[in-house]
């Protein structure tokens, strides 16, 4: 079931300056998508656009069936949520707790209702003890796992993660990445913009944005060997498959080293 | 020894009177040339304070820092007995999101900013500018151009030229390739090196990414919890330490080396530490 649905979308900040151009892309529902491409490409502009920051300029946007205008935006932001690159900066509430309440006392959620969601969400993210701290004593990791939690509790079907990890420690990226899995496996669909091409390894589809438009969009297996689509687009393929190929380029032709690290640049 | 630390404790004032340790008994020294060393930890390790000490930003409450000689201690920064400028010329410091700091109409006013602050007479300036922006692989045409219409690659560019305008020996960067595409963070971690290597500076970088370390560090200091638990070598610290004890994570070559030799019984005479290298590596063995 189609859960988003992007019509040849286009956005520009300044006229005559493209940001987006004619972008058609289409989400199923429970799926894991990666978007990948270069600094500028448009990835988070999109990811503005699907939440409502921004307005497209031309096309349309459906998420569940709704077509994404001013009087819908609202009702679209129960569906699908957004986490941030800079966990310092989505932050509103004094305390953990009052984070989490926030996009529910928007949503006029009642009190005992609310009250509960928090528990239920912080409980999710395994940061229930910490209700009560400040925001800005707890750890990139554990921010973020706060941010994802405030998203929850509003009961979305679809989370963006537009770099979610990329400031994060080792650590903070580890927890974040099997929490987003965890939510996939529970039916969230996920879409993850991200510059890390492990992390592509999660998800089974792979968009590559290049100067505002779609380069390439297709399995995460076909996407990752795409040499030439990942150099145009400022981007890499994952060692194992660099290795390979500059063994082939060398002429060096070992079948079982050969399939062993085939494998491995699709499994991680 | 251009930056000697000894036995250094700092804490940041807090909400309650406790505070937080930020830094505690740090002892550590570092060469005013030739040094390319990588600074990785968790969150909260104290990392950015530590280097936030190299160039007198932040003072300790207790211990000394020697830099080039000058004691900064409390007690002598309180009573303004201590010169900060040459310091900051000798030890340049480039924040984690340097972007944010550009400020002037054009690039080349805000690299010859610093210089001209020092003092240094405005065509001096300016052919210094030309030559930094030359070597953060920008051409001189970016000199006339706005900051603020650049790309984020090429502001981080930018501020490193206004720190090298300044003409430091020790060049410090916090996490200076976050958020940077693959190929945007390959090509500044060459800039970094050639600094390092061609211009014979000392670069200290702050990173969470585990394959700079490897592949480029030749000195490595690990932070937990306010203390400095490792200063070596990058190969013996991943090789032989207990890394999951702080938080690391173990290099993309390393791991690929390890699971080949595992599922493959691929033995290595070398120790690669590039894509290259291990390539090189396979070659000889397969051969």
């Amino acid at each position: 079931m189609r859960i988003i649905e992007i019509d040849n979308v286009s956005f520009h900040y300044k006229a005559g300056t493209p940001v987006l151009e004619n972008v058609n892309l289409n989400v199923d529902k429970g799926e894991w998508i990666t978007i990948l491409g270069h600094n500028g490409s448009g990835k988070s502009t999109l990811s503005k656009l699907l939440v409502g920051l921004l307005r497209a300029k031309q096309g349309t946007i459906r998420v569940a069936n709704v077509e994404l205008s001013e009087t819908t935006v609202y009702d679209i932001r129960k569906k699908i949520g957004i986490v941030f690159q800079n966990p310092d900066n989505q932050f509103v509430g004094v305390t953990v707790r009052d984070d989490i309440a926030f996009g529910l006392e928007n949503l006029q959620v009642p009190r005992g209702e609310m009250i509960e969601r928090i528990e239920q969400y912080a409980q999710k993210v395994d940061m229930a003890d910490f209700l009560n701290k400040e925001p800005h004593n707890l750890s990139g990791g554990q921010k973020q796992r706060v941010a994802i939690a405030g998203i929850l509790a509003m009961e979305t079907d679809i989370i963006i993660f537009d770099e979610a990890t990329s400031m994060l420690d080792p650590k903070g990226r580890n927890t974040i990445l099997s929490m987003m899995k965890q939510l996939n496996d529970e039916g969230v669909t996920v879409i993850n913009i991200t510059h890390d091409m492990k992390e592509s390894l999660y998800g089974d589809r792979i968009v590559v944005l290049k100067e505002g438009r779609i380069l390439k969009d297709d399995t995460t297996k076909v996407v990752l060997a795409d040499h030439k689509t990942l150099e145009k687009s400022s981007l890499e393929m994952l060692l194992p498959l660099r290795v390979l190929r500059a063994l082939e380029a060398k002429k060096v032709d070992n079948e079982k080293v050969r399939s062993y690290l085939w494998q491995l640049s699709l499994t991680g | 020894m251009a930056i000697k630390f000894n036995r250094v404790d700092f804490k940041y004032k807090g909400d309650d009177k406790k505070g937080y340790l930020a830094l505690s008994n740090i002892s550590l020294s570092i060469q005013g040339e030739g040094e390319f060393i990588t600074l990785i930890g968790e969150t909260g390790s104290g990392k950015t304070t530590l280097v936030q000490h190299m160039n007198a930003l932040l003072v300790a409450n207790s211990g000394s820092v020697d830099i080039y000689g000058i004691k900064v201690e409390k007690q002598a920064v309180k009573k303004k007995k201590i010169r900060l400028n040459p310091i900051r010329k000798k030890v340049g410091l480039v924040f984690q999101f340097p972007e944010y700091q550009l400020f002037e109409e054009t690039v080349l006013k805000d690299i010859t900013f610093g210089p001209k602050n020092f003092g240094v007479p405005e065509a001096e300036a300016i052919e210094t500018a030309q030559r930094v922006i030359r070597i953060v692989g920008l051409d001189e045409s970016y000199l006339d151009r706005s900051p603020f219409n650049l790309s984020g690659g090429e502001k981080k560019r930018v501020s490193i030229a206004g720190i090298l305008a300044m003409e430091p020996d020790i060049l410090i960067l916090d996490e200076p390739t976050s958020g940077l595409d693959p190929m945007g963070r390959n090509a500044l971690l060459k800039v970094f090196y050639d600094i390092h290597e061609k211009l014979n500076k000392t670069v200290i970088i702050i990173t969470h990414d585990m394959n700079t370390v490897y592949e480029y560090a030749k000195r490595v200091l690990v932070m937990r919890d306010s203390y400095l638990v490792y200063d070596g070598d990058p190969v013996d610290l991943f090789t032989t330490k207990n890394i999951e004890n702080w938080n690391l994570d173990v290099p993309d070559i390393l791991n690929l080396m390890h699971r080949m030799e595992q599922d493959l019984g691929i033995t290595l005479t070398s120790r690669p530490r590039s894509a290259a290298a291990l390539t090189n590596a396979l070659e000889e063995v397969l051969r």
